[in-house]
C-alpha cells in the first residue's frame, strides 16, 4: 500500500498526499476495526446483540452497569491492576540493576545471564504451568496475588533487561563525570544528570512490562481459583448469562472494553516512548 | 504508578560510576563484584521460578502420573515420549502449529515491512498511524480473540454476514486455521513493523538516495539496498515472532478451543495436563514443545546468523 | 499450606462479601469468638440469585452454627471441573460442598475427593428423589453425592409450521424436508459442536436405540448396532436440508438463538429456552410447543440423557458433619423450588413436579418428569472426560460421520481412554 506514493514524491505532491492519506487511513482502519466491533457489541442491548450490525441501532450502558453491579468483575479489575503494577515495579527494579551491569560493567557470567534470560524468554509457558501449580499449592501461593506476581515478574524480566540495557547503552555516562568535575556531589550528579537521562527508558520499560503482565491469560486461568486473585482476562470465563447455557456476550464485550482502556490511554499518551522502547532492543541487539 | 520506580534502581549507577574509569586491577575486581551483585537478584528470581519447574516437568514426563491417583504414580522411562511421538494427535497439532507459525510470520513480515515503510516515510499523520498501530500490539489477546470470534459467528457477526449464507468458518479445519492466522497477524504485525522500523532507521538516507540517482526503481532499491541493510533487524524480528507464534495459545483457546483439529501443540499440552489430568503425558508434550522452540532458535542463530537477542551487547 | 486459602477467603468475605456477612450476623446475632462456621460451596455460576438465596436461607436456618459462602465456578463445564480438580488435588480443606456435574461423581469418588453418603444422611438425601438422578451420584454401589437439580431435553417445535410433533427422527427429517420445499423455516436445532454436548446427543441416540456406550461394568466399550444406528441418525441430519449450516459450531445457546431468530422449526434443547422465547420473541411464543424427544426406532421411545448437578461433601473439609447437613438444606424442597422458578432448572424431587407453583411456570413439567423417568445415563466411569473427548472428536463434524468405521474407531479410542493411555486430542 505504501510502495506507490513514495516513488514520485517530488513531481506529484497532491497525488502523493492523497496516496499517503489513503495509506494512513488503511493502517488506522486495519488497527482499529476489531476494537470498534467489540465496543459496538458492548453498547448493544440483548435484543440487538445478535443482529450483526456494525453500529448499534440502540445504545445502552446496561452491559457496563451489569458488570459493575457485582464484585465478580470489580474484584478482578482490582486484582489485574494490583498484580500488574506490583509485578511491573519489581521487574523494572531488578531489570534496571541487571541492565546497568550488562550495559556498563565488565564481569564474568554476563553471557550466562544473557543466555538464561534468552532461555526464559523463549520457554513455552505451558510447560511451566503444571509444575508451578504444584509448587504454588505446596507453598500456599496458589490463588494469591503473589502466585501471579512471581511468574509475571519472571517472564517479563528478560524483556526488561533487554530493553533497559539497550537504553542504558545510549546514555552519555561521561556527563556524570563532567558534572562532578564541575563540583557536583555524586548524589547531585546522579539526581540532576543521570536520573533524568535514565528515567525515560525505565518508564518506557515499565509500560512494556505492564502491557505484558496485563495481557496474560494462561497463568491467570491456571494459577487462580477464586476472586481473590483472578484477573480480568480469566474472570471473563466466569460471567453468566441469564441462564446456564446462555452466553454473556454483552458482559464479556463490556469487560473487554474496560481492560482495553488502559492500553489505549498508554498508547495515546506515550506513543513515542513505546515505539522507542520496542525499537531500541531490536537495533542494538 | 510506574514513575516512582526510577529513583531506587539507578542507585546502583551512582555507587559505581566514579570508579568506572579506574585501571584493570582493583577497579576491575570491584567492577566485577558490582556486576555480579547487580545481576544476582534477577538471575536468582529467574532461576528459582523456572529452573525447578523445568526440572520437575522433565521428571514428571518420565512417569505415569495421573493427578487423580497420585499414589499409583510410577516410573515409565521414555514411554510417555513414545506415546506422544507415535500419536497422530501430536503430529496433527505440530503440523497445525508449524503451518500457523510459517504462514503468519511470513504474512507479518510482508505486511510489517509495508507498515514500517508507511510509518517511516509518511509525509503527515505519522503520530496517528503509530498510535493506531500500537493498539493491536497492546490490546489483550483474549479481548481481540473474542472480538474476532463474535465477528465470525454466523448470526451475530458482521464478518460472517459477508460470507455466503450458511458458512460457519470457525467450524471447519482450514477456514478456522485461516482465521486463527488472521487474528494472530492482526495482533502481532505492529510489533513486527516496529522492529523493522528500527532496522529501517539504520539504513542511511544517502545510500538510498544514491541508488535513486543511479536510476534504481523502488523495487530495486528495496531489494538491493534497503533489505540487505536491514537484514539483522529482520532476522531478530523473525526470530522473536517465530518463537512467539510457535507457542500460540490464547487465540486458539478462545476462537475454536482446538476443536476440529485446529489445536496447536500448546493447546494439546494444556488439554492433556488439565482436562485429562495426565501429568506424565502432558509434561512430555511440554518438554517436546520446549525442544522445538530451542531447535528453532538454534536454527536461526546457526543457519542465518541471527544475533541472538541479548548476545549482541557484548560483541558490539 | 492448607490453612492459607481458607484464612484468605474468610478475610475476603469480610472485605468484599457484605451480603454474606450480613446474613451471618442475621443468623447468629453475636457470634462471639467462635461464631458460625463458614462452609464453602462451589457451584456453577448462577445469575438468577437462586443459589445465593439458598445459601443465605440455610445459613439463617442453621441457628448460628454455620453460614454458607457460595463460590462461583466458571461458566463452562470443563472450566468448572478444572477448578474443582485443582483444589481437590491440592487437598484444599476450604472446599466443603461441591456442585458436580452428573458425570463427575465417579471420577471424584475414585480419586477419594468426596465423602460417601451413608446411613441417615443417605436416606434423607435420596428420599422422594428421581431414580435416574440418584444413579448419577452412585459409584460402585455407594452413594457419593445427592442430586440437586436435574435436567433433560425436550423437542421444541413451532405449531404454526408443524401440526403434530414428529415421534421419530425419520419423521422429523421428513417434516423438515416438506417445510423446506414449501419455503418455510425448517431447520432442526441441535448441539453439533465438538464438545461434551455432542457426546450427550450421541449418548441419547445410543440409549434410545437400546444400547449403551460402555458395558454395565464400565470396563469396556459396548457400542455395537445401536451405536451405528445412532451415528447414522447424526450423519443423516447433518447432511439433510434440516441441518443448520453452523451445526458443527452449535451449542445449546446458539440453538436457542437460531430458534428465536425464526429460521428453525425444531429444537432439541433444555427447558431454559422456554422463558427466553417468552421474553425475546413474544410473537413466536404462542406457537412454541414441546413434545417428547424423538425416538430412533418407532417401536422404542427415546431414552434421553439426564443432566444436572449433584452435591457432594469434600473429603478434606474440616466440617464434614455440618457440610452434610447444609447440603441437605440446600437441596430441600423450598430451595429446589426457588432454583426451578428463578434459575430455570428442573428439580430432582419427584413431588415438586406436581406442585402447582411449579407447573404454573413449567407447563411442560409432566413431559420433563416422563423424560427423567425413562432417562439414560452417560457412561459412568472415572475416565468419562476422556471417553467423551474420544466420542466428540470421532463424530465431529457430524456430516463426515462414516457410521461403521467411526464406531469401530471409537471402540479402540474408548478402550485407550478407559486405561487413560495415550494422548487425548
Amino acid at each position: 500500500m505504501s510502495a506507490r506514493p513514495s516513488t514520485r514524491l517530488s513531481t506529484r505532491q497532491a497525488r502523493s498526499l492523497t496516496g499517503w492519506g489513503i495509506a494512513n487511513l488503511a493502517v488506522v482502519l486495519y488497527a482499529l476495526f476489531p476494537v470498534w466491533w467489540i465496543v459496538a457489541l458492548s453498547f448493544k442491548d440483548p435484543a440487538t446483540l445478535s443482529d450483526g450490525d456494525f453500529v448499534p441501532r440502540t445504545w445502552t450502558w446496561a452491559n457496563y452497569r451489569g458488570i459493575f453491579r457485582t464484585s465478580e468483575f470489580t474484584r478482578a479489575l482490582v486484582n489485574s491492576i494490583g498484580i500488574a503494577v506490583i509485578a511491573t515495579t519489581v521487574a523494572v527494579v531488578l531489570g534496571t540493576m541487571a541492565a546497568y551491569a550488562v550495559a556498563r560493567l565488565r564481569f564474568p557470567g554476563k553471557r550466562l545471564l544473557i543466555g538464561v534470560s534468552l532461555l526464559i524468554a523463549m520457554f513455552p509457558p505451558i510447560s511451566l504451568v503444571s509444575p508451578l501449580f504444584d509448587i504454588e499449592r505446596v507453598l500456599g501461593l496458589f490463588d494469591t496475588w503473589a502466585g501471579l506476581i512471581i511468574p509475571y515478574m519472571t517472564f517479563s524480566l528478560p524483556l526488561a533487561i533487554y530493553t533497559l540495557s539497550a537504553f542504558f547503552r545510549e546514555i552519555p555516562w561521561d556527563l556524570e563525570k563532567a558534572a562532578k568535575v564541575d563540583g557536583a556531589t555524586p548524589w547531585q550528579a546522579f539526581r540532576l544528570v543521570i536520573a533524568p537521562l535514565a528515567a525515560p527508558g525505565v518508564f518506557t520499560t515499565g509500560i512494556l512490562v505492564f502491557i505484558f503482565c496485563w495481557n496474560d491469560f494462561l497463568f491467570a486461568i491456571s494459577l487462580t481459583s477464586t476472586t481473590s486473585a483472578r484477573t480480568v482476562p480469566a474472570a471473563i470465563a466466569f460471567f453468566t448469562g441469564s441462564s446456564q447455557f446462555e452466553q454473556p456476550t454483552g458482559s464479556i464485550a463490556a469487560a473487554a472494553v474496560i481492560i482495553t482502556i488502559p492500553i489505549v490511554v498508554f498508547v495515546l499518551l506515550f506513543q513515542r516512548r513505546i515505539v522507542a522502547g520496542l525499537t531500541a532492543g531490536a537495533v542494538k541487539g | 504508578m510506574t514513575p516512582v520506580t526510577p529513583a531506587t534502581p539507578t542507585a546502583g549507577a551512582r555507587a559505581d560510576a566514579p570508579r568506572r574509569p579506574a585501571g584493570p586491577s582493583r577497579g576491575a575486581r570491584q567492577e566485577r563484584r558490582l556486576g555480579l551483585l547487580l545481576c544476582a537478584p534477577a538471575v536468582l528470581v529467574m532461576l528459582a521460578v523456572t529452573a525447578y519447574p523445568i526440572g520437575y516437568a522433565v521428571y514428571l514426563s518420565l512417569q505415569r502420573y495421573d493427578l487423580r491417583f497420585p499414589a499409583q504414580a510410577h516410573w515409565v522411562g521414555l514411554a510417555n515420549y513414545g506415546a506422544v511421538l507415535t500419536s497422530t494427535y501430536w503430529w496433527q497439532a505440530l503440523g497445525v502449529t508449524v503451518l500457523i507459525t510459517a504462514v503468519s510470520v511470513a504474512v507479518e513480515l510482508v505486511l510489517g515491512l509495508a507498515l514500517a515503510l508507511v510509518m517511516h516515510r509518511a509525509v503527515f499523520g505519522r503520530g496517528t498511524v503509530r498510535t493506531a498501530v500500537l493498539v493491536p500490539y497492546g490490546i489483550v489477546t483474549v479481548v481481540a480473540a473474542y472480538s474476532w470470534q463474535y465477528a465470525w459467528t454466523p448470526g451475530t457477526g458482521y464478518l460472517a454476514a459477508l460470507l455466503p449464507e450458511g458458512s460457519a468458518p470457525l467450524t471447519e479445519q482450514w477456514p478456522a486455521v485461516a482465521l486463527i492466522v488472521l487474528a494472530e497477524v492482526w495482533k502481532t504485525t505492529p510489533f513486527m513493523a516496529l522492529l523493522l522500523l528500527a532496522g529501517l532507521a539504520l539504513v542511511p538516507e544517502e545510500t538510498v538516495r544514491a541508488a535513486m540517482v543511479d536510476g534504481a526503481g523502488f523495487g530495486q532499491r528495496l531489494r538491493l539496498v534497503i533489505l540487505p541493510l536491514m537484514k539483522p533487524a529482520i532476522l531478530v524480528a523473525l526470530l522473536f515472532r517465530t518463537l512467539d507464534a510457535f507457542r500460540i495459545f490464547d487465540n486458539i483457546y478462545v476462537l475454536t478451543g482446538g476443536s476440529n483439529d485446529t489445536g496447536s501443540v500448546s493447546i494439546l499440552g494444556y488439554d492433556n495436563l488439565f482436562t485429562a489430568l495426565n501429568l506424565g503425558i502432558g509434561s512430555a508434550v511440554s518438554v517436546l514443545i520446549f525442544g522445538c522452540v530451542a531447535l528453532i532458535a538454534l536454527v536461526f542463530v546457526k543457519l542465518f546468523g541471527a544475533a541472538a537477542p541479548g548476545a549482541g551487547p557484548e560483541r558490539r | 499450606m492448607p490453612r492459607v486459602p481458607s484464612l484468605r477467603s474468610r478475610w475476603m468475605s469480610a472485605a468484599a462479601g457484605l451480603a454474606v456477612v450480613a446474613s451471618a450476623l442475621a443468623g447468629c446475632g453475636s457470634g462471639g469468638q467462635g461464631g458460625p462456621v463458614t462452609l464453602n460451596w462451589y457451584n456453577f455460576p448462577d445469575d438468577s440469585g437462586a443459589l445465593q438465596q439458598a445459601a443465605d436461607r440455610c445459613g439463617q436456618r442453621s441457628g448460628g452454627r454455620y453460614t454458607i459462602r457460595y463460590n462461583k465456578l466458571p461458566r463452562g463445564a470443563d472450566g468448572q471441573r478444572q477448578q474443582l480438580v485443582r483444589r481437590m488435588a491440592a487437598h484444599d480443606t476450604g472446599v466443603d460442598i461441591l456442585g458436580l456435574d452428573v458425570t463427575w461423581p465417579a471420577e471424584f469418588a475414585e480419586a477419594g475427593w468426596i465423602r460417601e453418603w451413608a446411613g441417615e444422611a443417605r436416606e434423607r438425601g435420596t428420599a422422594d428423589t428421581l431414580d435416574a438422578a440418584v444413579r448419577t451420584a452412585t459409584w460402585r454401589g455407594r452413594l457419593y453425592a445427592v442430586p440437586y437439580n436435574s435436567n433433560t431435553q425436550l423437542l421444541w417445535y413451532r405449531d404454526d409450521l408443524v401440526k403434530t410433533p414428529p415421534r421419530t427422527w425419520a419423521e422429523m427429517l421428513a417434516a423438515a424436508e416438506d417445510l423446506a420445499r414449501a419455503g418455510k423455516p425448517h431447520r432442526v436445532e441441535i448441539q453439533g459442536a465438538q464438545y461434551e454436548g455432542l457426546t450427550v446427543w450421541f449418548n441419547t441416540l445410543v440409549t434410545s436405540a437400546g444400547g449403551s456406550i460402555l458395558t454395565p461394568d464400565a470396563q469396556a466399550p459396548s457400542l455395537g448396532a445401536p451405536a451405528v444406528a445412532a451415528a447414522t441418525v447424526m450423519r443423516d441430519l447433518a447432511r439433510s436440508v434440516a441441518a443448520d449450516p453452523s451445526l458443527p459450531n452449535q451449542m445449546e445457546d446458539q440453538n436457542r438463538l437460531a430458534m428465536e431468530s425464526g429460521t428453525a422449526a425444531f429444537e432439541l434443547n433444555y427447558p431454559f429456552v422456554y422463558p427466553s422465547m417468552k421474553a425475546n420473541r413474544p410473537e413466536l411464543f404462542p406457537h412454541f410447543r414441546w413434545a417428547p424427544y424423538p425416538a430412533v426406532t418407532p417401536d422404542r421411545p427415546a431414552s434421553v440423557t439426564i443432566g444436572g448437578i449433584d452435591l457432594a461433601v469434600g473429603a478434606y473439609s474440616r466440617h464434614a458433619e455440618l457440610a452434610f447437613e447444609a447440603t441437605l438444606c440446600l437441596r430441600d424442597r423450598d430451595n429446589q423450588l426457588t432454583n426451578a422458578l428463578e434459575g430455570g432448572l428442573p428439580p430432582s424431587l419427584r413431588s415438586l413436579y406436581q406442585a402447582a407453583e411449579l407447573t404454573r411456570s413449567y407447563p411442560f413439567a409432566a413431559e420433563v418428569l416422563a423424560a427423567l423417568d425413562s432417562a439414560g445415563l452417560r457412561p459412568q466411569t472415572p475416565a468419562y472426560q476422556n471417553v467423551s473427548i474420544a466420542v466428540s472428536h470421532t463424530l465431529s463434524p457430524p456430516a463426515d460421520i462414516r457410521p461403521e468405521n467411526d464406531v469401530a474407531d471409537l471402540r479402540g479410542q474408548i478402550q485407550d481412554a478407559l486405561g487413560s493411555k495415550g494422548l487425548i486430542p
